[in-house]
């Protein structure tokens, strides 16, 4: 708990590995024979996908079917009639019935539903939401490998804006619910417009989604999610002091930063880059959406689901 | 070098900062003239709020948008509106004419499930415990009525308490109005609305398309009412004629709406703004 606001980014960096430290040099085989010996399963995004589409999928059929199981939409829901809520819009909606007077009359399914959801990611670590639920970020992540496609072709440039972008957006929405009164966030939501849409049928407000994905092809990679998505970034906040995390294990590193290249949110790995860890072991933060890819395609197994304090009982 | 790529690094932050603010400034400005220059799509005539729906400003900034109420209802009368409603996107709304609600849910779960209650549900359950209490006091000493249900003297008083709009005849193209009578369906056999009849006793929604009435003077919409007769009757008139009339009961369901056999209904909902 004492490391949790220390900043490993800021140490002293270790010393780069020497050639007989390398984890092929261990095994006695040739750099690239072990880097080639590894094949991408895609293990645990096809397990990922599965919950995601899993869980999109429940919405649907609750609705479609009659089934009862996973009604709502993500920013309010019942799993079979236990009540879930959306972080970011209870809190603007607490915000708004604080102004209105409405505050005592938001019911104890509202509390709950928001208790609920805030324990579980502060256990299983935030951002998880992000990758293994908002079906925004399944269209994005496979949108993400065109806009990669074309910077290789060299036909457009990269953009990378500062991640603390999401902060200055955090605050400006929700100021902008307490002078406006009004959920005006709820508007552009991805995540909640793309959840109706798919329950309640498409409407026109889907245009706003596919002028910004096409945003996000030709300009900046995934400008919705890294810069101003705040549902995301009050999923960060929640998770930052989950146990549930990835360990990676300098020891095992073969330094080939296979593991950024697949990263979608690659400064979370910066330890990885040869001498720039600054500890034998380091744990992904806030950011990390704990989708696994970087674990997939890891060459050394360096990369590694934890949960943190129960990693001494293994 | 490394301090110079850290000043690079604050002036770009600062600088898409101030845009991300500007944006979000740009926003707040075009909801304000939004909400300024609202239509009055929702609600509007035979555009109403579900049951319970507290007073339409504080309705509109509280509703989280989640939907629950749409999944729950049984006969899907309640919509999510469009983006084309502006600030309204995503919040509940009935279109009574394509399918009001017939309360064949019988316990008004759209309001028990909201979670921010703007469905209001605590107005509903005062009402049902007063009902039955109400009852309990009048039956004190008394018999106990062989067909005593408590479950149903408190929905019928929260069915009662549905306070959405209020009906209202049109008595120029009223077929009553004209002596007229009415044979077939009301609708066309492509409308999809449904049901529950107390007219001809339905247990549960049927569709509306398949039923077919004939009445020598068109009484559809009293005979329809889940209400009854404290909502809506048909009046004799002092020359023998009968023509419906709305009492105060009226919880501007839109049943009678949905029924109505005339092209353009000749009655509507007049939306209850608080």
């Amino acid at each position: 708990m004492f490391d949790l606001f220390a900043n490993p980014k800021k140490f002293t960096p270790l010393p780069a590995k020497t050639k007989e430290e390398m984890p092929h040099s261990k095994l006695g085989i040739k750099y690239k024979d072990w880097h080639n010996n590894h094949e991408n399963k895609h293990k645990w995004r096809n397990k990922r996908w599965a919950v995601l589409l899993t869980i999109n999928g429940l919405f649907i059929l609750s609705f479609a079917l009659d089934l009862s199981m996973l009604e709502g939409s993500l920013s309010g829901s019942r799993l079979m009639g236990f009540y879930l809520m959306d972080p970011y819009n209870a809190l603007q909606t607490i915000a708004i019935s604080l102004m209105q007077g409405h505050f005592p009359n938001l019911t104890m399914n509202f509390w709950i539903g928001l208790a609920t959801i805030v324990l579980f990611y502060s256990l299983l670590g935030g951002r998880t939401f992000c990758s293994w639920v908002c079906p925004y970020h399944f269209i994005a992540e496979n949108l993400e490998k065109i806009h990669d496609y074309l910077v290789k072709k060299k036909k457009i440039k990269e953009h990378t804006y500062n991640q603390s972008l999401r902060y200055v957006f955090w605050v400006g929405f929700l100021i902008l619910a307490i002078v406006t009164q009004q959920l005006v966030f709820e508007d552009l939501n991805f995540v909640g417009i793309t959840s109706r849409a798919m329950t309640y049928g498409p409407g026109l407000i889907l245009i706003w989604i596919i002028v910004f994905m096409i945003f996000e092809i030709v300009y900046s990679k995934r400008f919705w999610c890294r810069y101003v998505c705040p549902v995301g970034a009050t999923y960060g906040m929640i998770g930052k002091i989950s146990p549930v995390t990835i360990k990676f294990d300098l020891d095992k590193c073969g330094y080939c930063t296979d593991c950024q290249d697949v990263c979608l949110v690659p400064h979370e790995l910066w330890f990885v880059k040869k001498g720039a860890a600054t500890q034998d072991v380091h744990y992904t933060g806030s950011d990390c959406t704990k989708c696994g890819l970087c674990v997939d395609i890891c060459a050394g197994d360096a990369l590694n689901y934890t949960v943190k304090g129960l990693e001494k009982l293994t | 070098m490394s301090k110079n790529k850290t000043d690079i690094d604050r002036r770009q932050f600062f600088k898409s900062g101030a845009i991300a603010l500007g944006s979000i400034a740009i926003v707040g400005v075009a909801s304000n003239y939004l909400k300024a220059n609202k239509k009055g799509d929702i609600p509007d005539t035979n555009y109403l709020r579900p049951p319970g729906a507290i007073n339409e400003e504080t309705f509109v900034s509280e509703c989280i948008k989640c939907g629950l109420c749409v999944q729950i209802c049984p006969i899907q009368a309640i919509k999510l509106a469009d983006i084309d409603a502006g600030l309204d996107y995503g919040t509940p709304y009935i279109d009574i004419r394509e399918q009001a609600c017939d309360f064949s849910c019988d316990s008004l779960q759209c309001v028990e499930t909201c979670p921010t209650a703007v469905l209001d549900f605590q107005q509903f359950k005062r009402e049902g415990e007063k009902a039955i209490e109400k009852y309990d006091q009048e039956m004190a000493g008394k018999q106990m009525d062989k067909n005593y249900n408590p479950f149903k003297v408190q929905i019928i008083a929260m069915k009662e308490h549905v306070n959405m709009g209020m009906a209202k005849l049109n008595t120029s193209t009223c077929l009553a109005y004209q002596d007229k009578g009415f044979k077939g369906s009301v609708r066309d056999d492509s409308f999809e609305g449904v049901n529950r009849s107390p007219y001809t006793k339905d247990r549960k929604a049927t569709p509306l398309a398949d039923k077919k009435y004939d009445r020598e003077v068109c009484d559809i919409c009293v005979k329809e009412c889940p209400i009854g007769e404290k909502a809506i009757i048909m009046e004799v008139m002092s020359d023998g004629a009968k023509r419906p009339k709305v009492l105060d009961a009226c919880t501007g369901c839109g049943v009678c709406v949905m029924v109505c056999p005339t092209e353009q209904p000749s009655i509507i909902v007049e939306p209850i703004k608080a």
